[in-house]
C-alpha cells in the first residue's frame, strides 16, 4: 500500500510539474533587475495559439536586439518577461497578474487575441501601466482604459478594406460572412456588415462557427444554398480556416474570398496549401509594403529563416515603440511613457505608419494582398489616418 | 435530398472517427473498470510519429505507419505499467486521476520535444474524392469509415472466437475467477493497454489528414468518443459503434438545421441525457455511478 500511493504521489507530481511549472520554465533567465529596463509579455506557450506564441516571441526578441545593439532604453539593455497565457482567458489572467506583481516591470506586452485582452483589461486598469496589445476588437481602445495601446489596425478598418475591396475592385454585392463566434470574430462580423451596407452590399449569409471544430461541412452547405458570390471572414485559429478552405474547395464553392488577417498567416498557408490559392487577404503585414515591412521581413528571415507574419510584426513594432517612448519620456514614470506613446506621430514600423490617437489606436488602415500559389503578392495599401 | 445525402455522409465518417477512438475506450473500461482519459493522447501521439516519419524523414508511408504503430504499441505497455499497474488495487477513481494526468503528460511532452505548430499529414490516396451524383465523397472519410467496419468485425472475431480473446473476456469479467483459472490476468491486461493504443493511433493517423496534426486534436475528439461512449453503454462494443456515428450524424444534422455555433453542444445534450434517463447507454451496462 505504501508503495502504491508513493507511486501515485509521484505521477501526481509529474502532472503538476508539467502543468505548472513548464511554463516557468521557457521563461528567460532574466539579469538582475535594478541593471535593465523590463517589460512583461503575455504570450501563448501551451494550447492552440501556441505556434502563434512562438512567432510573437521571435518578433519581440528581432526588435529587443536591436533596440539593445542601438544603445538599450535610458541607457540600460532591455529585457523581456514571459508569462504563459495558455491560450485561454482564465490563463491570460493569470499570467498578467503574475507578471503586474513584479514591481520593476515597467510596461507590458498583451495578447493578439481580443478575447484575452478583454479578460485581462480590469487587471491592467488597476496596475496602471502601459500594455502593447494585437487584438482587433475595435471595442478594446474604447472601454475607458487609458493602458491599453493596440499596434494593429482595428476591425472597423478591416471591415471597411474588405467591404471596400469586394464591392469596389471585385465587382461583387451578395456576401456570405463566416465568422468565429468569440469577441474578434463577432465584432469583426459586426463591423464587416456595416460596411457592407454603408457600400450597397447585401449579407446573403451571417454564419458563425466555434474554434476548433473539426467539421464545416453544414457551414459550406449554408454558403452555397445562399447564393452569395463573395465571401467574408474573421477566422481567429489558423487550424479551423484550413479545414473550411479544404472543404469550401471539395464541396464545389469557387466564389472569390476576401480574409481577416489570418488568412495570410505562415501557418494558414501551409495547412490549407492550393485550397487558398487565389484568395485574397486584409493583412495589417504584408512585406513588400514600405521599407520599413521590408527590413523587418529581411531581418526576419535571416534570424529565423522562415517568412514573417502579422503574429511577429505586431510585437515587433510593440517593443520598438515602447523603447522610443520610454526613451522619449527619460523616465520609467507609466504616466509618462503613456504621454509618450500618445505622442508618436509618424513612426514608420513592420505594420504601417504609427500615429496614436487619444484612444490608444496606433495604426488606421491596412493592406490588400493576394494568395499568387501560396506567395502572397501585396496589391495596396488601403489607409484612414487623418492628423 | 442532396443535402441531406452530403451532410449524411460526413456526419457517418466524422462519426465513424468517434467510434475508434470510443473502441479504445470500451476495451480498457472492460478489462480494467476504469475510464482511460488519455484514450485522445494515444491518436494525437501517433499522428506526430506519423509526421516525424512520413513528413520530416520522408520514409514511405507504409514503414512509417508500422512505426508509428509500433510506437503506439510500446506506449501502451509503459501506459499500463507507469499509469495503471501501481494502482490497480485501488479503487477506480486514482486510476481515472492517473490517466487525466497521464494525459496532460503526454500533450506537453509531445509539445516540448515536437513544439507547437501544427502539421500536414498527407492522405492516403492523391485524390481528395469523388462526385456520386451532387455528393461529393471525401477519400480519407470513405477510408476512416472502411477501416472502422474492418476493426469492429475484427475485432468481434477475435473477442468471440479465439482463446485469447475468450480469456480477455473472462479477466474483465473476473479477475480473481479468471486468475484461479490459471488465465494471466496481468498479461491480458497489458495486451488490452496495449491493443486500445494501437486503435487510438490508428484513429489519429486516420483522421490527421482531414483534421491537421496539432496537440489540440487528441482531446478535441476523446471528448466526443467519451460521449459516444455514454450513449452506447460503456462496455459494449456494438454499443460504442452506434454511439459514434449516432453522436456524428446529430451534431451535423444539428449544425446545418439548428444552429452551428452549438454543434458541440448537441453531443453533450445528448450525453446528459443519456446519464439523467438511460445511464446504461443504448446496449450497455449501468455506469452512471463511476462516470
Amino acid at each position: 500500500m505504501r508503495t502504491t500511493r508513493r507511486v501515485f504521489l509521484k505521477s501526481a507530481a509529474t502532472v503538476a510539474a508539467t502543468g505548472l511549472v513548464a511554463p516557468s520554465i521557457i521563461r528567460p533567465v532574466s539579469a538582475q533587475a535594478g541593471g535593465t529596463i523590463r517589460i512583461g509579455m503575455v504570450l501563448p506557450v501551451t494550447g492552440p495559439g501556441a505556434d502563434a506564441g512562438r512567432f510573437a516571441l521571435n518578433g519581440a526578441k528581432i526588435a529587443l536586439e536591436a533596440v539593445n545593439k542601438a544603445g538599450g532604453v535610458l541607457g540600460k539593455p532591455m529585457e523581456l518577461v514571459t508569462e504563459d497565457d495558455q491560450t485561454t482567458n482564465p490563463g491570460a489572467v493569470l499570467a498578467f497578474s503574475k507578471l503586474a506583481s513584479q514591481p520593476d516591470l515597467v510596461a507590458f506586452l498583451g495578447s493578439i487575441r481580443s478575447t484575452q485582452n478583454h479578460a485581462m483589461a480590469p487587471d491592467i486598469l488597476k496596475t496602471g501601466k502601459p500594455v502593447a496589445f494585437g487584438g482587433t476588437d475595435p471595442v478594446l481602445t474604447q472601454l475607458g482604459n487609458p493602458w491599453l495601446f493596440r499596434f494593429r489596425p482595428n476591425d472597423s478598418f478591416s471591415a471597411r478594406v474588405i467591404a471596400e475591396y469586394g464591392v469596389s475592385t471585385l465587382a461583387k454585392k451578395k456576401w456570405a460572412i463566416i465568422h468565429s463566434t468569440d469577441a474578434f470574430g463577432t465584432s469583426g462580423a459586426k463591423a464587416l456588415t456595416e460596411a457592407l451596407g454603408k457600400a450597397g452590399a447585401t449579407v446573403a449569409l451571417d454564419q458563425g462557427y466555434t474554434n476548433q471544430s473539426q467539421d464545416f461541412t453544414p457551414v459550406v452547405l449554408a454558403i452555397r444554398q445562399s447564393g452569395a458570390d463573395v465571401i467574408g471572414s474573421y477566422f481567429t485559429f489558423e487550424n479551423d480556416l484550413g479545414i473550411f478552405a479544404r472543404q469550401l474547395r471539395q464541396l464545389g464553392v469557387q466564389a472569390p474570398w476576401v480574409g481577416s488577417a489570418s488568412i495570410v498567416n505562415v501557418t494558414a498557408l501551409k495547412l490549407a496549401g492550393p485550397s487558398l490559392y487565389n484568395t485574397y487577404g486584409v493583412a495589417d503585414y504584408a512585406e513588400e509594403s514600405s521599407d520599413a515591412a521590408r527590413n523587418f521581413g529581411k531581418a526576419y528571415r535571416a534570424v529565423m529563416k522562415l517568412a514573417p507574419d502579422n503574429q511577429s510584426s505586431w510585437t515587433f513594432d510593440a517593443v520598438t515603440v515602447l523603447a522610443k517612448a520610454i526613451n522619449a519620456a527619460g523616465k520609467t514614470d507609466p504616466k509618462a511613457i503613456r504621454e509618450a506613446l500618445l505622442a508618436v506621430r509618424g513612426h514608420e514600423g513592420a505594420e504601417g505608419t504609427y500615429n496614436f490617437d487619444q484612444n490608444g489606436d496606433g495604426l488606421h488602415g491596412y493592406n490588400v494582398v493576394r494568395n499568387d500559389k501560396g506567395n502572397i503578392v501585396f496589391d495596396k495599401r488601403i489607409d484612414f489616418y487623418k492628423a | 435530398m442532396d443535402l441531406i445525402l452530403q451532410l449524411l455522409f460526413t456526419g457517418i465518417g466524422i462519426g465513424a472517427v468517434y467510434a475508434l477512438v470510443a473502441l479504445g475506450f470500451v476495451l480498457i473500461f472492460r478489462a480494467t473498470n476504469v475510464v482511460n482519459f488519455a484514450q485522445g493522447e494515444f491518436s494525437m501521439v501517433a499522428a506526430f510519429l506519423m509526421v516525424v516519419f512520413a513528413v520530416d524523414l520522408q520514409w514511405p508511408y507504409w514503414l512509417s505507419f508500422l512505426l508509428a504503430i509500433g510506437g503506439m504499441a510500446v506506449l501502451g505497455a509503459l501506459f499500463n505499467l507507469g499509469v495503471y499497474y501501481p494502482l490497480r488495487h485501488r479503487t477506480y477513481l486514482p486510476v481515472i486521476i492517473s490517466t487525466i494526468g497521464a494525459s496532460i503528460f503526454l500533450a506537453n511532452t509531445t509539445l516540448a520535444l515536437y513544439g507547437p505548430q501544427p502539421q500536414v499529414l498527407p492522405p492516403v490516396f492523391e485524390t481528395q474524392g469523388f462526385l456520386v451524383g451532387p455528393v461529393f465523397l471525401d477519400t480519407q472519410y470513405l477510408l476512416i469509415i472502411a477501416v472502422t467496419a474492418v476493426l469492429v468485425a475484427f475485432q468481434y472475431w477475435f473477442f468471440e472466437h479465439t482463446l485469447i480473446g475468450k480469456k480477455l473476456q473472462a479477466t474483465s469479467q473476473d479477475k480473481e475467477m479468471a486468475a484461479l483459472l490459471g488465465i494471466p490476468v496481468a498479461g491480458m491486461i497489458m495486451l488490452t493497454f496495449v491493443y486500445s493504443a494501437v486503435l487510438g493511433g490508428i484513429a489519429g493517423i486516420l483522421v490527421a489528414p482531414v483534421l491537421f496534426v496539432s496537440i489540440q486534436m487528441g482531446a478535441t475528439i476523446a471528448l466526443k468518443a467519451f460521449a459516444a461512449t455514454i450513449i452506447g453503454g460503456f462496455g459494449d462494443v456494438t454499443g460504442a459503434i452506434i454511439g459514434g456515428l449516432a453522436l456524428g450524424i446529430i451534431e451535423t444534422f444539428g449544425a446545418a438545421y439548428v444552429s452551428v455555433p452549438y454543434k458541440d453542444a448537441f453531443a453533450f445534450i445528448v450525453l446528459v441525457a443519456f446519464l439523467a434517463f438511460r445511464p446504461q447507454g443504448i446496449f450497455g451496462e449501468r455506469i452512471a455511478e463511476k462516470a
